[in-house]
């Protein structure tokens, strides 16, 4: 157990995986992962970005943006002065443990963490979401805060192996909610759970 | 036979009776303007006429009657609140509804269907053992129960709301009930008529003339009368008014939307409110199910209504009653609330001399109708405010002396 | 649907948002007269008109400024709160 991390996803109990073949088959159309044990830093204030900045992260420029981090993970600037960084154990173990300095806020993230995509997760999105992901630019790098099923999220899109995919964070006492409910879209649009390392 | 039916309707020798006067004009001056052709200002109207013998008024509609908040509500009709000041007041007009339909010699559909206030946590449920020891301490029926009890009356529900929300226990109030709220209006109206006030629709108030701290007359849009004594029952239009005025109060304006389903069989007797799940419903002599829910989150003066209400709405009915997807929604629509901080009305005296209120009344001023009738005619004829009402003035805010409904009114209008 | 366009994160339907009630400047509460206190506190400009309102998008919890017209609920425009002026 990663130290910093929760120590049981909030959709423990119902995100299990069928066998190996049922999850390849699902990734290609949609596949939903439960990534809520990445370890997780939460801050913000008007001292959040220079703090973060003296502990060598690098600071994405635009609200509303993320950059990725060297040796792995992201930084993901939420609004003006909050942050969500996610990366390696050692990374964020540093973060927790070094003073804060004035200005900045610890922000608890105990989120559920969900990984979606697949050729059909346009469909998907349309269904639960009002924010058209479409014509965003993925090379500028876009977070969108913004509500899934009625729930306040984060979402990051990308490309995984060429299929669009999105990366979800919500409060984490909303997971058993969310989880059930995108896999029920995921199932009827003829995909299903699978695990994170699915869409490498 | 039917022609000879049609011969008989279309007889001129036997006209159906308009249930009030037409007037062309208006008089040049009148003892008592009213504001409002809603069931408040009728029902002050006809009491003024029978209980004072002031006969010289003048109702003013800027529609028609009954078409604001009156013919929009969902008709729930209970007196279980919160504060001592409510619940006396609340209980006095549930004792004028009962002889109400005799009263004007025409049925107000008055049903006694019994009320329950859901609640789904340990918090909900104090606040139903408070009000319950309120009421039963001024002589209202009303006791908390447990999930079987709303089970047996309602077999449908599905007491756990799948899963999310299990009802703990519930508020019963068994004087609950609903009526016909158009009804309500036309039979105060008749009543009024009747006794010589006069109603005259499709008149709007524009101004209203203000000398040295008095009411000297009221401008509208058919000409321009003097009198003394204006009294403003207008519900949603209510700051408008009281800028004419120039009165500062409270008073803010949110939608509160409603919808009724297709008529279907007739399954569910009692009156269902869950604050928790925001959502009521009842079910109508037609068999409609007519439902509403908490308040609409920004200011609006319009009556536009909304998908949004509709989807939140039915999805936690969905939750109470699993077996209604099948069940289409036929109409919905929204009035314009005139809500307070602490969800008690706006009521009496002002500081304009012969300027008086009945406002405030949000989302749960059907059921008042006649009591506010009674308690400011009364108020106006004397020129003091009516005892049961002396908790509802529009200066207990400068006073910092509030009447807290909140608990009571929030979701359960 | 109804769209309000936060100056952070773009046009979102109005669910995305809370209202907090039209801006109002507060007066010092401790030179105040208590009526002028109560009516800070608790009188309200109800009538219709076009108002400058606080506004939360709260996926995000940015707080902004609408200006609005109440009786048509159209938005005119939205921005930052630039401090009492
Ligand atoms: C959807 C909904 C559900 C509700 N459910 C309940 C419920 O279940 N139980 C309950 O007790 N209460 C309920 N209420 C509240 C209740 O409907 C009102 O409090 C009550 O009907 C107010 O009656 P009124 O006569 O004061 O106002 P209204 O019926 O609104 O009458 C006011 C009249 O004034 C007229 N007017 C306005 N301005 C002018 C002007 N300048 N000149 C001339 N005329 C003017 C309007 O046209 C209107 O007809 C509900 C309200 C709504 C909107």
């Amino acid at each position: 157990m990663p130290a910093n991390a929760l120590a049981v996803s909030p959709v423990a109990d119902i995100a299990t995986l069928p066998d190996p073949s049922a999850q390849k088959a699902a990734v290609a159309k949609l596949g939903i992962a439960d990534q809520s044990l990445t370890p997780r830093h939460g801050c913000k204030g008007p001292g959040a970005a220079a703090w973060l900045e003296s502990l060598g992260l690098p600071i994405p420029p635009q609200p509303n943006s993320w950059l990725p981090v060297d040796g792995g993970g992201l930084i993901a600037r939420l609004g003006f002065t909050e942050f969500l960084v996610e990366g390696p154990a050692t990374l964020i173990a540093r973060l927790a443990n070094t003073p804060r300095s004035a200005g900045v806020y610890p922000v608890l993230r105990q989120d559920v963490a969900l990984l979606l995509g697949g050729a059909k997760l346009d469909e998907l999105l349309r269904q639960t979401c009002n924010v058209n992901f479409r014509p965003l630019d993925l090379a500028t790098r876009p977070v969108v805060l913004t509500s899934m099923v009625g729930v306040g999220v984060t979402v990051i899109p990308e490309l995984r192996n060429g299929q669009p995919a999105v990366r979800i964070w919500g409060d984490g006492s909303y997971g058993h909610y969310l989880w059930e409910t995108l896999l029920d879209i995921a199932v009827e649009l003829g995909g299903g759970a699978v695990a994170p390392h699915s869409f490498n | 036979m039917p022609w000879r039916l049609l011969r008989f309707a279309l007889n001129k020798k036997h006209p159906e009776p308009r249930m009030f006067t037409f007037h062309e004009k208006l008089k040049a001056s009148y003892d008592v303007v009213i504001i409002g052709g809603g069931g408040h200002g009728l029902s002050a109207a006809y009491y003024l006429a029978r209980e004072h013998g002031i006969t010289n008024v003048c109702v003013l509609e800027k529609g028609y009657i009954g078409g604001g908040n009156t013919g929009r509500n969902t008709t729930i009709i209970r007196s279980n609140y919160l504060t001592p000041e409510g619940v006396q007041f609340y209980d006095e007009s549930v004792r004028l509804w009962q002889d109400l339909s005799e009263d004007f010699d025409l049925n107000l559909f008055y049903a006694n269907r019994g009320h329950f206030t859901l609640a789904h946590t340990d918090s909900a449920l104090r606040t139903m053992r408070w009000r319950a020891e309120v009421n039963k301490h001024y002589g209202v029926a009303s006791e908390v129960v447990g999930p079987e009890v709303v089970k047996e009356a309602a077999p449908m529900i599905d007491i756990t709301c799948a899963g999310h929300s299990p009802i703990l226990g519930a508020l019963y109030h068994a004087p609950g009930s609903v009526a016909r709220h158009d009804a309500v209006a036309w039979g105060y109206g008749r009543g009024a008529d009747q006794r010589g006030v006069e109603i005259h629709q499709q008149t709007e108030v524009l101004g209203i003339d203000v000398e040295g701290g008095k009411v000297k007359g009221v401008r509208t849009s058919k000409g321009y009368i003097s009198t003394g004594k204006v009294l403003c029952a207008v519900a949603g239009s209510t700051p408008r008014i009281l800028k004419m005025v120039d009165v500062k109060s409270p008073i803010y304006i949110h939608p509160l939307q409603a919808m009724v389903s297709e008529p279907v069989k007739p399954w569910l007797d009692p009156i269902l409110v869950s604050g928790s799940l925001h959502v009521y419903i009842s079910q109508s002599a037609r068999g409609e199910l007519v439902m509403g829910a908490s308040l609409d989150p920004y200011e609006l003066h319009g009556t536009r209504s909304t998908l949004d209400f509709v989807e939140g709405l039915t999805s936690h009915m969905l939750e109470m009653f699993p077996f209604l997807s099948n069940v289409k929604v036929m109409r919905q629509w929204a009035g314009m609330a005139d809500m307070t901080p602490d969800f008690a009305p706006v009521m009496g005296k002002t500081p304009v001399d012969g300027f008086y209120l009945d406002s405030g009344w949000g989302t749960w001023g059907f059921k008042a109708t006649p009591v506010c009738g009674k308690t400011m005619a009364h108020t106006i004829a004397t020129d003091t405010a009516h005892p049961l009402i002396t908790g509802f003035s529009l200066d207990r805010f400068r006073n910092y002396a509030l009447t807290g409904e909140k608990g009571a009114a929030s979701v359960g209008h | 649907m109804k769209i309000m366009t936060c100056p952070l994160n773009g046009p979102r339907p109005v669910s995305e948002f809370h209202y907090w009630g039209e801006v109002r400047p507060m007066p010092n509460p401790a030179t105040a007269s208590d009526d002028a206190w109560a009516d800070y506190v608790f009188n309200r400009n109800g009538a219709p008109g076009l108002k400058k309102e606080w506004w939360c998008h709260t996926p995000s919890n940015t707080w902004f400024i609408a200006e609005r017209d109440t009786e048509k609920d159209v938005v005119l425009k939205t921005y930052f709160y630039e401090g009492d002026q």
